[in-house]
């Protein structure tokens, strides 16, 4: 069931972003438009890493680079350090852009083929001045070895000599170069390896300790957002259905979406029977979302309540948020 | 984490340079001549092009004074070939050069920014499109270097408005090429990566969609030479080119009727022709070819 709401807003904590009512729509002809978010609000608290995870098409990605303004979301606010985006000019706006990163799903894609890897890390810091040739290049020798990638041996090699990985590793350290506050992690590891998938997990922790970053983290895989988050938010066709931390979301899940959501991880067992009829079907088209709650055309507990009212966001217990009439007990 | 040295996976593979064809060496050669030809071929001391030898009228090549035969009239082909280079080359290459860049930019700015400005530009390119090269240039010739007995234009006029209107043929060509290449590039991520850090739009356009798409515009570009030729030759046959067999389209236009009496006046030029054209094209494959690194090689 998912809703809108703002319950799970900490207005008391050392936030580092508020997003209320973020709504991203894009007209795709006349009079047809897709509401890819609607009225998602979420704060974000300093050192904390929020996990967005929801199936495809749900709007996280739209979510991730609408906080970014690109582009610029139809409504709602972004408050970024205390300072509102969405009404601010061009010109301030790319002054803030150093201190809020991005890091895309496609590694082989995020890196112009056409440039050695010294030029890539040396964009971001020439296009900001941050010293002569000499400094940005013991900045980018740095920036490697944070990265665990052999300076000497990578900086003159193009994106097309690298595996995803290592790909993904330079990425990390371009989104570094500027130092930021915040970076938002666009699926980073869904197209790589699984045993690529931990080192990279590892390498983003470790960033995250040593830089003191922010981070969202988007992703479908319910495995890995439990290892890196600290909160993780539930989104279902462009609203929020379930907020909570992690090991709370997993063993005392709420919200009927959630529920099937951590029922389809698959489990590496092959005497398990495999677990059928969760949900059935596609998510109804963003174009024209079901009234009320968007996720009763699949829930099993779904009632009239559900498709006259839309459900807010309320606290089940502490920390743990659900937007659900009939939230599993 | 124990992977502290990650090896990058594949070798650099220019060590095992392919070895390049054949044709690309004629072809080369051949480009190599005729661009030397047209820059210092009024060094070489053969006779005046313009002045007719009335003791030879359309001897065959090989003869004693003219190497290369004289036309009916007595005009020495050698010279002719020589002094043709020059207005052929330059004509082709002023137009494409000045034409694709004006065309990239264009169709390479309108991809980026997309839009109004992009959807104006797309429907100019097409109806410009739609009109056959030739049929646009005869047109645009007709009207802006317009001549008769009361009204005679210069050659330096007709040379002009000759490659204006080439000019105007091969913007919407290139022009395309360079739109739907950067629309590919520009939708990439390390586009909206740039962004992201707060590069402007200019220096992303001139950093990462430009470099990306020249291997399309160049391979094109090359095309566009040989073809712009061949638009100049015809028009030269249609006699609203550059007059009195400047080009080589023009010996061609000036000796047609000559064939049956001394049929080198037509083939020494129609080969010229031919030649530049394939050898433009093949080097256009070439440098497409070598230029086109597949970043998708994992």
């Amino acid at each position: 069931m998912a809703g809108s709401g703002k319950a799970h807003m900490r207005p008391e904590g050392d936030r580092v972003l508020v997003v209320e009512d973020l709504t991203v729509e894009f007209k795709i002809a006349k009079d047809k438009v897709v509401k890819a978010v609607s009225g998602v609000s979420f704060d974000l608290i300093r050192g904390e890493t929020l996990a967005v995870v929801g199936e495809s098409g749900c709007g996280k990605s739209t979510l991730g680079k609408a906080i970014l303004q690109l582009p610029k979301p139809t409504s709602g606010s972004v408050n970024f350090l205390s300072e509102e985006l969405t009404t601010m000019s061009k010109h301030d706006l790319r002054e803030r852009r150093p201190s809020m990163q991005m890091i895309f799903q496609d590694p082989v894609s995020s890196l112009d083929p056409r440039l050695p890897v010294s030029e890539v890390l040396a964009e971001p810091l020439k296009v900001w001045n941050k010293g002569n040739q000499v400094e940005i290049d013991a900045k980018i020798d740095e920036l490697l070895n944070a990265v665990n990638l052999d300076p000497k041996v990578v900086r003159d090699r193009r994106s097309y000599e690298f595996s995803g990985g290592q790909c993904q590793r330079i990425s990390i350290a371009r989104s570094l170069a500027l130092d930021p506050t915040m970076i938002i992690c666009d699926e980073p590891v869904s197209a790589l390896d699984v045993s690529v998938q931990a080192q990279i997990l590892n390498l983003l922790q470790d960033m995250k300790d040593r830089y003191g970053l922010t981070l969202i983290f988007i992703s479908h895989d319910l495995a890995v957002v439990k290892a890196v988050s600290t909160r993780v938010m539930v989104m279902y066709l462009g609203k929020v259905c379930e907020v909570a931390p992690p090991d709370e979301l997993y063993l005392n899940t709420k919200h009927h979406y959630t529920k099937a959501l951590v029922g389809s991880v698959p489990i590496p067992d092959p005497d398990r029977a495999v677990t059928k009829g969760l949900i059935m079907g596609e998510p109804p088209s963003p174009m024209n979302p079901p009234s009320g709650c968007r996720f009763r055309t699949r829930c099993p507990a779904a009632t009239e309540l559900c498709a006259n009212e839309e459900p807010q966001l309320r606290e089940v217990s502490l920390g743990h948020f659900v937007a659900c009439h009939h939230p599993i007990d | 984490m124990s992977d502290t040295q990650v090896q990058p996976v594949i070798e650099v593979v220019a060590s095992k340079k392919k070895k390049k064809p054949v044709g690309f060496y004629i072809a080369s050669t051949w480009i190599g001549f005729v661009v030397l030809l047209g820059l210092f071929g009024w060094l070489i001391p053969v006779r005046s092009w313009d002045s007719s030898d009335y003791d030879a009228l359309g001897v065959g090549p090989f003869s004693p004074h003219h190497f290369l035969g004289t036309t009916q009239d007595g005009y020495d082909m050698l010279s002719g070939l020589i002094n043709g280079a020059r207005i052929s080359v330059f004509v082709s290459l002023i137009a494409v050069l000045i034409g694709g860049s004006i065309g990239t930019f264009i169709g390479v700015t309108s991809a980026y920014y997309r839009g109004m400005y992009d959807r104006v530009v797309t429907t100019i390119f097409n109806v410009m499109l739609s009109i056959p090269n030739l049929v646009l240039s005869l047109a645009l010739l007709s009207v802006l270097a317009y001549s008769d007995e009361n009204h005679p234009t210069t050659t330096g006029r007709r040379v002009m408005v000759l490659i204006l209107s080439l000019i105007i043929v091969i913007i919407p060509i290139l022009g395309r090429i360079g739109r739907g290449s950067a629309l590919q590039w520009s939708g990439r991520e390390f586009v909206l990566a740039s962004k992201s850090m707060g590069t402007k739009n200019f220096t992303i356009i001139k950093k990462h969609i430009l470099p990306n798409v020249a291997p399309a515009i160049l391979a094109i570009g090359f095309l566009a030479i040989g073809s712009v030729m061949i638009v100049e030759g015809s028009l030269a046959l249609l006699g609203i080119g550059i007059p009195g067999g400047a080009s080589w389209g023009s010996m061609l236009a000036a000796g047609r009727g000559n064939i049956a009496y001394s049929p080198h006046e037509v083939y020494m030029p129609a080969l010229c022709i031919a030649f530049t054209v394939i050898s433009c094209n093949w080097f256009g494959d070439y440098v497409r070819n070598s230029l086109d690194k597949r970043e998708a090689k994992i």
